[in-house]
């Protein structure tokens, strides 16, 4: 059952790019996230499933470098939420195949869904709230070098983090 | 136990550090945000994991079971704080199948929940098995952090080999002291009629034949014969098998052995066990429940152990075999050792019937059925009845039975003689 909300979220970020600017390329490509996914979803192996969410990933900024259209914050909440939840939920349906799933993980996993997504928006507002703030701060000149320095931090704390190693 | 970051912490590392990429690349605020959930979820890596407490309880419906018999198990999980999200699984033991259920759980529990699964466990082959070594992987809210707690609370199942109802048997020649079903020559208390003869003091009033005194004149009392019971000693060979495991020569051979000592202690016979293997073991008759749950008890145990020491059967007590006991021996008569024993058996003047796995049947049964292996299989099983045909002229009560059929038709058509008689030839 835990494959039908991921199809869904798969469609979700299918739909999404091809929206945000009606090219072929950009469809072909979502076409692509998509069997990705659809291999990933069935099989339930992890590499189609990361590779379709990249896919996607790049269908989506590329479709946006190409429509140039103003930014929509709620939109892309969206998208990164359908992201993580593909990737989550591929990873119960991996979790609950051949097994006696008790009803309360169904119940548990909708609260927690939800929860995330709402305070998810609110972090982003907030986020984008104090990114307004700082970047009059920021000269023009300078912001793409501090941009690219904050991602670069933001990966290697977080990579730093994952692969740390545990007693 | 230490909680470990889970393979999909690598998945949406890769996802956020390729999102940050684009988003630089594109220097589109986007896929800054698109980032943000994935960022978030792992930034709780940073956090200090907590492991959850909980209570597992592990019940098993019965200890003993006949072959291809279900066990009902049933896993329960009380939670003392929140569960996220826990795996419990209990690997099946070798033998053994999922009849219904799963034999694996997901469950999400909050505190003072309790959430239960239960499946059911078939054997297929006897022998004693362990059940209990249940494996519970926990994860945290997001799946990012995994744990692994094994529980072990043992429960042994004893599974015995399957009976087939017995109704007819061989009957043995000698009987012994205690009361049973078969008539013995012996006169005395009984129920069956026997002689008519002139009554003498110390009889009873009782045992006069009235009709048979009238017509002569004088008082004429019936003698009956007593009702005894017999030893019987079921020699089973384990020096060798063929076969795929449930359906060994072995395995057909404990299920007859049990089959047979189930119908004879029905009977009030005192019932024995010999198994003639590499390593020597029996059982000294009895009868009874207990003698039956002792006999089962071993042949569960009973397998085959290579060795190329010949046994001798003067090893076994003369209590467990007793001079005047039947045994019967099972086997596939595959191995010369025992032939050897089987005859040295009856030239000992034991009253001897030797009952035959058929490993022919077996051995088709496993084999792919092409022409060659059906004449191959035909051959040998010329061979084997000149070779049953020889012992018979020796004296044996030589029986084969083939697998495929009950058992019961092939010791109904079985034909003994007097083993003095035998011996005579």
């Amino acid at each position: 059952m835990i494959r039908l909300p991921a199809a869904a979220l798969a469609a979700v970020l299918f739909v999404v790019p091809v929206l945000t600017a009606t090219v072929p390329a950009v469809a072909v490509l979502a076409l692509i996230g998509l069997l990705l996914g659809a291999v990933g979803i069935a099989t339930l192996w992890r590499w189609p499933v990361t590779s379709a969410a990249c896919v996607f990933l790049t269908d989506y900024a590329a479709a946006l470098w190409l429509a140039d259209a103003p930014v929509s914050v709620a939109v892309a909440v969206g998208f990164g939420l359908s992201l993580l939840l593909l990737l989550e939920s591929v990873e119960l349906a991996r979790c609950m195949r051949h097994a006696t799933v008790d009803a309360g993980v169904a119940r548990s996993l909708v609260t927690r869904w939800s929860g995330f997504g709402a305070a998810t928006l609110v972090a982003t507002f907030s986020a984008m709230a104090l990114a307004f703030a700082l970047a009059a701060l920021v000269p023009y000149a300078a912001a793409p070098f501090v941009a690219a320095t904050g991602a670069l931090g933001a990966v290697l704390a977080l990579a730093a983090t994952v692969l740390r190693p545990r007693l | 136990m230490t909680a470990r970051p889970t393979p999909l912490c690598l998945s949406l590392l890769t996802v956020a550090a390729w999102a940050l990429s684009l988003a630089v690349l594109s220097a589109r605020a986007e896929l800054f945000v698109a980032a943000l959930p994935l960022v978030l979820v792992l930034a709780a890596l940073a956090l200090r994991p907590s492991i959850p407490d909980y209570a597992l309880t592990h019940e098993v419906s019965t200890d003993w079971v006949f072959e291809g018999d279900t066990v009902t198990v049933t896993v329960a999980v009380a939670g003392r704080s929140a569960v996220p999200l826990m795996e419990v699984i209990e690997p099946l033991p070798y033998g053994s199948e999922l009849a219904s259920g799963r034999n694996r759980a997901v469950m999400a529990l909050r505190p003072g929940q309790t959430a239960s699964f239960r499946y059911e466990v078939r054997w297929t082959g006897r022998g004693m098995h362990d059940l209990g070594a249940v494996v519970v992987r926990g994860r945290d809210r997001w799946g990012i952090r995994a744990w692994e707690r094994r529980h072990v609370d043992r429960t042994s199942v004893r599974v015995y080999p399957r009976i087939a109802p017995l109704r007819s048997l061989p009957r043995p020649f000698h009987t012994q002291a205690s009361v049973g079903d078969y008539t013995s020559p012996a006169l005395g208390e009984g129920i069956e009629p026997g002689n008519i003869r002139q009554f003498t003091p110390g009889d009873r009033i009782r045992q006069v034949n009235w009709r048979a005194s009238l017509r002569l004149g004088s008082l004429y009392v019936t003698q009956r014969h007593r009702e005894r019971n017999a030893d019987v000693v079921l020699m089973l060979d384990t020096l060798t098998e063929v076969g795929v495991a449930p359906e060994t020569t072995l395995d057909l051979g404990v299920r007859a052995a049990a089959s047979l000592a189930t119908a004879y202690l029905a009977r009030k016979d005192r019932v024995g066990l010999i198994l003639y293997g590499g390593l020597m073991d029996w059982v000294r008759p009895g009868s009874g429940r207990t003698q039956y749950e002792r006999l089962a008890g071993t042949l569960l145990r009973a397998d085959v152990v290579f060795t190329y020491v010949a046994k001798d059967l003067a090893v076994v007590p003369p209590r467990v075999l007793s001079p005047h006991a039947l045994v019967i021996a099972v086997t596939p008569l595959l191995d010369q050792r025992f032939t050897t024993a089987a005859l040295d058996l009856a030239a000992r003047g034991f009253d001897l019937i030797v009952l035959v796995v058929s490993p022919v049947d077996v051995t088709r049964g496993m084999l792919a059925g092409s022409e060659t292996d059906d004449l191959a299989c035909r051959l040998w099983a010329l061979e084997r009845r000149a070779r049953l045909d020889g012992l018979r002229r020796h004296g044996l009560a030589v029986l084969e039975w083939n697998p495929a059929e009950p058992l019961e038709p092939a010791l109904a058509g079985l034909e003994r003689r007097r083993p003095r008689l035998a011996a005579a030839r």
